[in-house]
């Protein structure tokens, strides 16, 4: 591994786009493991970004342009990723619940996963329970994170979870949730796999989940 | 003692004779509580001593099929959320202001209703209300992701676009002071559930100097400074103090300490607010709404705290939860509503105990 790697997750905790950029394309022509670039490169950045965060260094403008910055890497790198036959170690489902709008916080959610090596597949926002099922049904995600920031839309977690239930997908996903005005207590209630209060341990959680 | 008597003294730190308070509902909120008081004005029914004059949230446009446009151009997707609403365009798509123009400031419709409503309810406390008035609105006309990121990419747009806000907010400032008001009260949301949205130093850096010019307008007038943000912000309160904060809602009892911050604040800070809207009254028991009352109100005994639910009320909350708080309140020893002495007066009945 050149000294180009740890430099990437440098340049990602900076939210330093174009220097990621360029020492990504510079990794890759130099023969850098591709693998070795996302791992200890974009992730490892991204990883350093979530502790940061979780010390209260960091907050949200800091968190956008390092996931920019991973994101502009990672379009990059991916061509690399696709010929060593890298696979993302898990695919993920996101989306707010039916009947709420907000989206920074999920959006959040999906960069900080990303960020860990994960696929995301975003549903967006005011995600009906049939539409979750649908998707769920469709394959290949090994979890799913729901997110609501009102009390007037946070049954429809307990909704969702209870569709999956009835459409038989309940044992073959697992699901955790967040948002405002979501606690520990609730999602133990309502039987989800676990609870994160902010997107880095959201992203640390999920991983933990499906790719211990 | 008039209620707005009671709100002076409290603002100044001094015991009121009974705690002071003002709520406001969600629409569908509102449905519940007109169901149940019938054909009366919602206003008088509640008693608040606040009185919110001219438009938080500004004029709208009714573009049809839920949709409005605000008069800074920005078009609300109200499908879901009636009261505010959801931004659905992009009206800044570049970091620059070039090209656009902000609104008139003095829009007679936000002074037009000032003196009537004086007239009829000439004994609350006067607050003329500016919703959205920093970084709320900058994001709402630049979007939410962009202007985090503008505080990196874009700083010196940043602060030509809360400079731009700030002239918009002092004229209709100074124009709404030349009426009997007794205070301004801005609203800008900060915070999180932990924490600021933007982290301590990037407040410091791009919104305070920007307050302190705002608030600096309402005090040189001798009136109050209130402030809505919702969210973990208390670490911010000795910050907001020295620019001459006088009142500080929502207060949310989730996300910061109340009973130890109204103890620690009293006669430099006035809390409004302070029930669980995230727990108690979506999901307590009439009896847990009363006890989380009682407590707050005995705590606001000693003055700096006007009685509210932390937020507007949602729809979601049992009407019998809404009707408990409200008894509460305006069953405390000491209060006697003057508007209903005034009307039993008038009509030669028996005055309201």
């Amino acid at each position: 591994m050149s000294e180009r790697v740890p430099a990437i997750a440098a340049a990602v905790v900076e939210g330093d786009t174009s220097t990621v950029k360029v020492l990504v394309q510079e990794a890759l022509d130099g023969q850098d493991d591709p693998a070795g670039v996302l791992n200890e490169g974009l992730i490892a950045g991204m990883r350093e970004v979530g502790r940061l965060f979780e010390e209260g260094e960091y907050f949200v403008p800091e968190m956008l342009v390092a996931a920019r910055a991973m994101k502009e890497g990672l379009t990059i790198l991916r061509p690399a990723l696709v010929s060593a036959d890298v696979k993302p170690v898990g695919k993920v489902l996101i989306g707010t619940v039916k009947g709420d709008l907000h989206d920074i916080g999920k959006n959040l959610v999906g960069m900080m996963l990303e960020g860990s090596g994960l696929e995301v597949e975003d549903l967006g926002t005011d995600v009906s329970p049939e539409r979750f099922v649908e998707a769920v049904r469709s394959g290949g995600a090994g979890l799913l994170g729901l997110s609501a920031l009102l009390t007037t839309t946070m049954p429809y977690i307990r909704t969702t979870i209870e569709a999956l239930d009835e459409a038989g997908l309940r044992d073959g996903i697992k699901v955790i949730v967040g948002g405002a005005p979501v606690t520990e207590a609730f999602a133990r209630e309502i039987s989800a796999d676990g609870y994160a209060p902010d997107a880095s341990r959201a992203a640390a959680l999920a991983r933990s989940l499906i790719a211990p | 003692m008039t209620k707005r008597d009671v709100i002076h003294l409290v603002l100044e730190g001094e015991r009121p004779l009974y705690v002071p308070w003002s709520f406001s509902f969600t629409e569908d909120a509102k449905d519940k509580l007109r169901a149940h008081y019938g054909d009366v004005d919602l206003e008088k029914a509640l008693q608040n001593h606040l009185l919110p004059l001219g438009s938080d949230i500004g004029f709208f446009e009714d573009l049809g099929d839920h949709r409005v446009r605000d008069v800074f151009g920005v078009v609300w997707d109200r499908t879901v959320n009636r009261d505010i609403g959801f931004v659905e365009n992009q009206i800044l798509r570049e970091p620059s202001l070039s090209g656009y123009s902000f609104p008139d400031p003095l829009d007679r419709r936000f002074f037009e209703s000032i003196p009537s409503r004086i007239e009829e309810h000439g004994d609350r406390f006067r607050v003329f209300q500016l919703g959205f008035s920093l970084f709320e609105r900058a994001w709402t006309l630049r979007g939410m992701e962009n202007l985090l990121m503008d505080f990196y990419d874009n700083p010196r747009f940043v602060h030509e676009l809360f400079e731009a806000i700030a002239a918009y907010n002092v004229a209709q400032v100074r124009e709404a002071l030349k009426y009997e008001i007794d205070a301004v009260y801005f609203g800008d949301d900060w915070g999180q559930q932990h924490g600021l949205l933007m982290g301590p130093r990037l407040w410091r850096k791009f919104i305070y100097p920007v307050l302190g010019m705002m608030y600096g307008t309402v005090h040189e007038a001798g009136k109050y400074v209130f402030i809505h943000s919702c969210g973990d912000v208390d670490e911010l309160f000795d910050d907001l103090i020295a620019i001459g904060l006088n009142c500080f809602n929502p207060f949310q009892p989730e996300v910061m300490d109340v009973a130890s911050l109204l103890e620690r604040y009293r006669g430099q800070l006035t809390f409004h607010g302070g029930l669980s809207t995230q727990k108690t009254l979506p999901y307590g028991s009439v009896d847990d709404v009363r006890r989380e009352t009682r407590d707050l109100l005995a705590l606001g005994s000693k003055g700096g705290y006007i009685f509210s639910p932390a937020h507007a009320v949602e729809g979601d909350v049992p009407l019998e939860n809404m009707l408990a708080f409200i008894t509460l309140a305006q069953s405390q020893p000491g209060y006697v509503d003057q508007a209903s002495v005034s009307a039993a007066v008038a009509n030669d009945e028996e005055i309201p105990r």
